[in-house]
């Protein structure tokens, strides 16, 4: 029996076009997997592309990323910055193990949880061309003697973590700002019987939490500071997480008696908005200058003042900022960019840029503490924000206290970020405050074992 | 004469072709079967390397103390597993998923079958419903779970609003932050927006249910509950066996709903298993213990799903 040519003749070609079609889209999918580390040489070969990667959770350090990135891109004439923002709400260590998993690192890394990183091999030196033009104490070496990271604000620790209040509102019910830890309680009492809200605090993102948690625990913590650091003593069992329980009190009785409802879903943006909206007469911050420029943003008549929860005796206790150790942050250049000279040479381009005095003015400009840089006398400081002074006036506060408190050991991150959930469930009622001690000292035990290994 | 001639003619033609040379073999790899390998091959390799062979390394993973970053780590043996099985936060995370994972493929089907029930009785109009039912499948679960953030927001959500103009401030709760009811709401979202596969299958199934059993049953007296517990349930048992097996599975591994509402808080509370193995394994550089926390969902899972599906097919009948 004899087929018809004519049915076969369709079928091999019909294959054939199939196979060309499928081996053209793995091709183009394989094509698509492959891209240069860090960045690029520019089509037209005379300018280095480098990746900038950075958390945009605050509104003020992304206009300011972008606007110096312009200005930076407009003068260069060996490189170009490109822009690699982390989403809103990226969990920053899923974000840079991606990066380090894909062998997809930028150039530029804002930078956390920086020692582990360090420790891994993971992060570029920084060149004494780029410290030289920070003030000595603004940038430390890790153990092996080398820069990894250099700041990306001014070091004014957790000056930025503070109570943001309505000015006019306590001009109206002739209320002040707290001396005393007891002025504090007092002015939460007095704003209640008013019959208004005093306090929004978020607890949505986790983080938020330590904005009232901090200066709360900031006593406790001051007195460990020349000893080595609180939790490097606790984890050493030189000091307990016990110490905590007091101010663990203090936290649970303002957060029944005085924080604002929904706290435990209200993210730390809404808190801007709870403020304005008269919602609360006082909000928990973080964000330093970047709130009362958000707060401005969105009323630019809203007469904001901050201040910082003092101790019993008046003294108002900041964390230093960490220059060096887990809890350091910065900016820094990724070891696969510094095995590229061009990569390396336009990222420290960029760095001695952004610590130019032009860079710190446009900073300022935009409402962000610029870097301690060497020639910080030549910046034009911004306080013609609502509330600025207050910020700058503490600076020169006879009664600010800094203190250190950097962990140095790697697991760090992992006890912190177990303590704020364990506290947020402790604040909700979920569990007794003894229960978040035990558990809290359980999880310091075994991490400290664990970065010993 | 002729005719037993003729046929002694073919049966020795027969016999003569029965005994000839063996039939020609296809050959083993002949142009029809290289064809369908060249097309299967590399869909099976990128599964191998996607799939397969990480699964593998997690197993190995498991047994190490790796953080996820360095380039060394340490065989620690069955220390993660131990931790895990002693850890009050895992098993927190196991509760939450059985009741969401379970929950939600029980309410899911349920809910798909009465509409599929609905569908199936229509004469107008069935293409544009199967549509609307179909469409909230269409939308991701990241953004669907974004969307009811929004409307669930304690202070500025549409619902505590729409409550407080009603006259119903009593009724506004806190919904994403109560530690009481963050679950329930949670198991809400995920009924809410899936569904829409659910129901196209059950509603396929029904169109191929017999009719004639229906009829005869219809005849004897059986009425609309009866028809549909004698007739109907049995004849789409392959399909619940179906979607209650993709549910299940759909439901240990929920993770988008919980990352973008709560983060697994207020606290620890509305943790997940699959929440908990990307909050320690990814963000506290715990890779090893994620690892081992991972194994422990995927033995869960197998062994639910097969324990499910054994229960299931027992109920099926072949039409």
């Amino acid at each position: 029996m004899q087929y018809s040519s004519a049915r076969t003749t369709g079928r091999p070609v019909l294959r054939r076009v199939v196979t060309v079609v499928a081996g053209a889209a793995v091709a183009a999918l394989a094509l698509a997997g492959c891209s240069g580390a860090g960045g690029t040489a520019d089509a037209g070969g005379s300018k280095t592309t480098i990746r900038f990667l950075y958390a945009t959770g605050d509104e003020t350090w992304n206009t300011v990323v972008d606007s110096l990135v312009k200005d930076f891109n407009k003068n260069s004439t060996t490189t170009t910055v490109k822009l690699d923002p982390l989403p809103a709400g990226s969990d920053y260590a899923t974000a840079l193990k991606t990066v380090d998993a894909t062998g997809n690192w930028p150039a530029l890394v804002d930078m956390r949880d920086t020692l582990t990183y360090v420790n891994a091999g993971k992060l570029g030196t920084i060149p004494k061309e780029v410290t030289s033009l920070l003030q000595p104490d603004a940038f430390a070496a890790a153990k092996d003697g080398n820069v990894y990271t250099v700041p990306y604000s001014a070091l004014n620790g957790e000056l930025g973590m503070n109570v943001i209040y309505d000015k006019d509102y306590f001009k109206a019910h002739k209320l002040s700002v707290p001396k005393t830890y007891d002025d504090f309680i007092q002015l939460l009492k007095d704003i209640k019987a008013n019959g208004d809200a005093p306090l929004a605090t978020a607890a949505a993102e986790v983080w938020p939490s330590d904005q009232l948690w901090k200066p709360l625990a900031a006593p406790v913590f001051a007195k460990y500071s020349d000893k080595g650091g609180f939790w490097n003593d606790a984890a050493e069992g030189k000091a307990s997480v016990e110490e905590l329980k007091a101010p663990l009190e203090q936290l649970k009785m303002i957060t029944d008696d005085y924080v604002l409802k929904g706290w435990q879903s209200t993210a730390d943006a809404q808190t801007t908005t709870l403020l304005v909206n008269k919602q609360a007469v006082m909000a928990t911050s973080s964000a330093g200058l970047g709130r009362l420029m958000d707060i401005q943003k969105v009323d630019p008549k809203f007469n904001a003042g901050l201040f910082i929860i003092p101790d019993e005796n008046g003294r108002i206790n900041v964390l230093k900022n960490s220059v060096v150790g887990d809890s350091a942050g910065g900016l820094a250049i990724s070891k696969q960019a510094a095995g590229d000279k061009k990569q390396y040479a336009s990222s420290v381009e960029f760095l001695k840029y952004f610590y130019s005095v032009g860079a710190a003015n446009l900073m300022e400009k935009a409402g962000w503490i610029s870097p301690n840089i060497a020639d910080s006398a030549k910046v034009k400081h911004n306080d013609s924000i609502p509330g600025a002074k207050d910020y700058f006036a503490l600076l020169k506060n006879p009664n600010l206290h800094w203190y250190e408190n950097a962990p140095t050991f790697s697991t760090f991150s992992s006890v912190n970020t177990f303590f704020r959930q364990a506290r947020i469930e402790m604040q909700d009622g979920q569990t007794s405050i003894d229960q978040t001690i035990e558990k809290t000292q359980t999880e310091l035990a075994a991490q400290y074992a664990a970065a010993k290994k | 004469m002729t005719d037993v001639i003729d046929r002694d003619a073919a049966a020795a033609r027969t016999v003569e072709v029965a005994s000839a040379a063996p039939p020609r073999r296809r050959p083993r790899f002949g142009r029809g079967r290289l064809a369908t390998l060249a097309f299967v091959v590399p869909a099976l390799g990128v599964y191998l390397l996607m799939v397969i062979l990480p699964s593998l390394q997690s197993l190995q993973l498991s047994l190490t103390n790796w953080d996820g970053i360095s380039g060394a780590y340490d065989y620690i043996g069955l220390k993660n597993y131990q931790e895990i099985l002693g850890s009050g936060r895992f098993w927190n995370a196991v509760k939450n998923t059985l009741i969401l994972g379970l929950g939600s493929a029980v309410i899911i089907n349920v809910v798909s079958l009465v509409v599929a029930l609905m569908l199936d009785r229509l004469t107008h109009l069935q293409g544009l419903f199967r549509t609307l039912v179909y469409l909230p499948s269409l939308v991701s679960a990241f953004i669907m779970a974004t969307i009811w953030k929004y409307v669930l927001n304690y202070n500025f959500g549409i619902a505590n609003t729409a409550l407080r103009d009603l006259g119903l401030p009593t009724w506004v709760r806190d919904w994403l932050g109560d530690s009481s009811i963050v679950v329930w709401v949670i198991l809400f979202i995920i009924c809410f927006t899936l569904g829409g596969n659910t129901t196209l299958i059950y509603l396929a199934n029904l169109q191929s249910v017999p009719q004639e059993l229906v009829e005869a049953a219809r005849i004897d007296g059986a009425g609309g509950a009866k028809v549909f517990w004698n007739v109907t349930w049995p004849m789409i048992a392959g399909a619940v066996t179906v979607n209650m097996t993709l549910a299940m599975i759909a439901g240990w591994v929920i993770f988008d709903q919980v990352l973008v509402l709560t983060s697994g808080g207020p606290g620890f509370v509305s943790e997940t298993m699959a929440f908990f193995i990307y909050k320690v394994g990814f963000g506290e550089y715990r890779a090893g213990f994620g690892s081992a926390a991972a194994v422990v969902l995927f033995i869960v899972v197998i062994a639910s799903t097969v324990l499910a599906n054994a229960y299931l097919r027992k109920r099926e009948i072949q039409a």
